[in-house]
């Protein structure tokens, strides 16, 4: 079920008036957004509930084990079955034709004539991210940074919160399984937030990613011509510009459908394209994701704790694997081994070439960032790297001749929108949205509700799925 | 923060706002609309699946949507057939699927415009990828699709301001904004294209009044088949072995278990009538079709009932012309045995 349709809002209408009744006490309630959260996931794919269901039992038996076990080598057994589950689940799912296909090419290259068929299985929607989140519970519970979830209703509702399933926020044990031993209400300007950044989510998905910029991405990266210099920067700039808003949207409705209910999800993301380099940028774009990226991958593999080579190994590796978490594509590992060279090469400088961040070079440099990472994105939207070739070529002119495919209004538009982005981000990235608001005046905020809600109701379309649902 | 006083500003901006959006547009004529999308036409196709041999489907392109009344088909044979025809589209993947598909063997009307029938079987080209893409929705939709479809329904038909036309007639905030033009850096060649056809919930449609009334709209319509009829002279030749070949390997097989088709040749009149008969020959097209399916087919030309006909934008009847069309039409059917189990008399 999308948050931007029909049925989602007579879904949410349905499970806030069944919450907020005194119908169930609060284990019953409980139960329902269990149960509403089976029917949200199960509305698109009935069958596909199987996969939650068995990666719920297994951690929670692993979890229930880990709590107890003190013996290491069976805790590391638990550990390795729980990882082996969920990860084979995303590996079957999501990486089997991609593994299948690189092996095929490998042992071709050999001359054996290796055929395969594609088994042409349905990805689950939204399998990176919940597997992500039961994994964090298992691993810190084997680490002993967590406690076990005091019941299995409480650990089975933390796999499976509808406002967060399907793509994020991930979000850590601590954080939202401790939320539900306590009955929950929002209070009244929680749940008229909750309202507020519910229209927020859907602006950013509804307008400004499919009505303004989408059509402008698919002209230019579904072309198979060779592009002139602006068309290949206005559809890489409009990418940059839907993948956040769409993104963005989606956690800003997560966050704001939970809050409708009293439950707190951390933010993901802080006003990225305004970010000073590529640190600062992954603590500000997916946040969720790349805490988990540093915390159960980048950590273990050592960190800075063990000398220049590791660090920077660690944080290639975490890099790569971050981009092919995104998608079972070479292009996603070339889009994350761009953002590892790009972390490596700014701690190089920070060594070698230090400077102060003052408030001129701060936005030359917010630039420069904004800049590069839309350079990844290129690979991040090409299907195949013949199209990210020639983007690229294109964009650094260096294709004579290019063809124009976008009308001078298209340019105009992307330009207006994703200069208006950054800027938005570059005087937002010290505050929040919450700081902002409650120094306007409820004209201010109303003034501005409405334009949202209106926009939204006269753009809103056949509801586009979000594009992190492929993940 | 006073999110309560902001919440009643901003409902209250937004009533008003809405309303006057919705009075806008009627003001401008426009009237509540159903949009003709796949999840309208996959209810439809979800009917083949209980549909029994009595059961009537018809498919081709728009020419069968315009042309073939539900309405009057029901009242001559006591059958509503089930419309399963889409515009600019091939009526091959269509039948491809139910042929495949489905166990249906009752009749099929394959609806046969020669420009896209035989165009091509290419997957990445329109008169291809449009049907199959409706196919393809049918069988991947989920529950919340269909969920989604029927609640927009009433709102549908409730508000102007929902509907889904593209182009020069479309009101969404996309199209809006789509329609403005600054410079000529690019230039859209195609000429703006009305939607000249009103659906219902069975997917009965029925030309516009203005189409027939207003001369200027018409000829925008026929600029634009004209734009296509260029595109198609200087594109690649129609495939007429491939598409032949595909499809006559589906007739045999819904043949083989019991099903009939039948062939139709709607009208079409004026320079496009001129381009067909140029570019897609009669003898060497339709006739070699008819010959080789050894069906039941039917060519408006070949009788005089049809001889007055003219399409008011040269390539679909106007809402009186098709009831006229449909009545006629299966009379001459069933005159010629072409339709069985009929529930009348």
């Amino acid at each position: 079920m999308l948050f931007n349709s029909l049925s989602f809002v007579v879904f949410l209408i349905i499970v806030l008036a069944l919450y907020y009744s005194k119908i169930f006490n609060w284990n019953g309630k409980k139960r329902m957004l269990l149960f509403a959260s089976y029917v949200f996931y199960g509305l698109w794919n009935p069958p596909l509930v199987i996969l939650l269901w068995i990666s719920t039992a297994v951690d929670w038996v692993t979890g229930k084990k880990l709590a107890v076990e003190e013996d290491k080598r069976k805790r590391l057994y638990w550990l390795l079955l729980s990882m082996f589950v969920n990860l084979g689940f995303l590996t079957f799912f999501k990486y089997r034709d991609f593994l299948l296909d690189n092996f095929t090419a490998v042992v071709n290259t050999y001359g054996y004539g290796y055929k395969t068929k594609p088994m042409d299985i349905i990805l689950p929607m939204g399998i990176s991210f919940y597997t992500f989140q039961t994994m964090s519970y298992t691993i810190d519970m084997y680490l002993k940074r967590t406690e076990r979830a005091k019941t299995f209703l409480d650990f089975a509702l933390y796999v499976t919160f509808f406002p967060q399933l399907v793509a994020g926020p991930i979000v850590r044990a601590q954080d939202l399984i401790s939320q539900f031993y306590e009955e929950k209400r929002a209070t009244v300007n929680q749940f008229l937030w909750g309202l507020f950044l519910l229209t927020l989510g859907l602006f950013q998905k509804v307008v400004m990613a499919d009505t303004l910029l989408s059509d402008t991405v698919d002209t230019v990266y579904g072309s198979d011509k060779i592009l002139n210099f602006w068309d290949a920067w206005m559809g890489t700039l409009a990418f940059s510009g839907q993948i956040f808003f769409d993104f963005a949207g989606y956690s800003t409705c997560a966050i704001g459908i939970a809050l409708l209910l009293g439950i707190v999800l951390p933010d993901n993301f802080k006003y990225p394209y305004a970010s000073l380099g590529f640190s600062d940028l992954w603590k500000r774009w997916h946040i969720t994701l790349s805490s988990w990226l540093r915390d159960y991958l980048y950590i273990p593999l050592g960190g800075n704790r063990h000398g220049v080579v590791r660090m920077y190994s660690a944080l290639m590796i975490t890099m790569l694997l971050g981009g092919l978490w995104h998608g079972a594509a070479w292009t996603f590992i070339v889009w994350g081994g761009l953002h590892g060279t790009y972390l490596i090469l700014e701690r190089l400088q920070r060594q070698y070439i230090p400077f102060k961040i003052t408030a001129w070079n701060g936005m030359f440099l917010a630039f420069t960032t904004f800049t590069c990472v839309n350079i990844t994105w290129v690979f991040f939207r090409a299907r195949k790297f013949d199209t990210a070739w020639n983007m690229i070529k294109s964009m650094f002119y260096m294709q004579a001749d290019g063809e124009k495919i976008l009308d001078t209004f298209t340019i105009i538009k992307v330009s207006i929108v994703i200069g208006l982005l950054f800027l938005c981000h570059w005087f937002m990235r010290n505050t929040s949205l919450k700081e902002v608001s409650l120094k306007k005046s409820p004209w201010a905020l109303g003034i501005i509700w409405a334009i949202m809600f209106f926009l939204i109701v006269i753009a809103q379309g056949s509801g586009e799925q979000f594009i992190y649902f492929q993940f | 923060m006073q999110l309560k006083q902001s919440l009643i500003i901003a409902l209250t901006i937004f009533v008003v706002a809405i309303s006057s959006w919705e009075f806008y547009w009627r003001s401008q004529g426009l009237c509540p609309t159903l949009d003709d999308n796949e999840a309208l036409w996959a209810v439809q196709r979800g009917r083949v699946e209980k549909a029994t041999n009595n059961d009537i489907l018809l498919m081709g392109s728009s020419r069968v949507l315009f042309d073939m009344q539900l309405n009057e088909w029901e009242a001559e044979t006591g059958i509503r057939p089930i419309q399963l025809a889409s515009v600019g589209s091939s009526p091959l993947p269509i039948f491809h699927d139910v042929v495949n598909n489905t166990s249906f063997n009752g009749t099929i009307v394959v609806g046969v415009t020669p420009g896209l029938f035989f165009s091509t079987t290419s997957p990445e080209a329109q008169p291809w990828q449009w049907p199959q893409s409706k196919v393809d929705y049918y069988k991947k939709r989920t529950y919340a699709q269909i969920a989604n479809h029927y609640l927009s329904l009433p709102l549908q038909k409730n508000f102007v301001f929902l509907s889904d036309d593209q182009g020069i007639d479309g009101i969404k905030l996309k199209e809006l904004v789509g329609k403005i033009n600054v410079g000529n850096r690019v230039v859209d060649p195609m000429p703006p294209f009305h939607e000249f056809g009103e659906i219902e919930l069975d997917r009965n449609l029925k030309m516009k009044p203005i189409t027939v009334t207003d001369t200027a709209y018409a000829n925008s319509i026929i600029k634009v088949w004209q734009f296509f009829m260029k595109g198609a002279a200087s594109g690649p030749p129609p495939d007429k072995a491939g598409t032949m070949a595909f499809f006559l390997k589906d007739l045999e097989i819904f043949k083989a278990r019991g099903g009939h088709v039948i062939l139709v040749r709607c009208p079409s009149s004026g320079g496009l009538r001129q381009g067909e008969n140029m570019g897609l020959p009669r003898a060497e097209f339709w006739d070699d079709l008819v010959k080789q399916a050894q069906v039941k087919s039917y060519h408006f030309e070949d009788y005089d009932q049809f001889k007055d006909l003219y399409c008011p934008e040269w390539s679909h009847l106007s809402s009186k012309d098709a009831q006229y069309f449909t009545t006629e039409l299966v009379k001459i059917m069933k005159a010629d045995g072409a339709l069985t189990n009929l529930k009348t008399n």
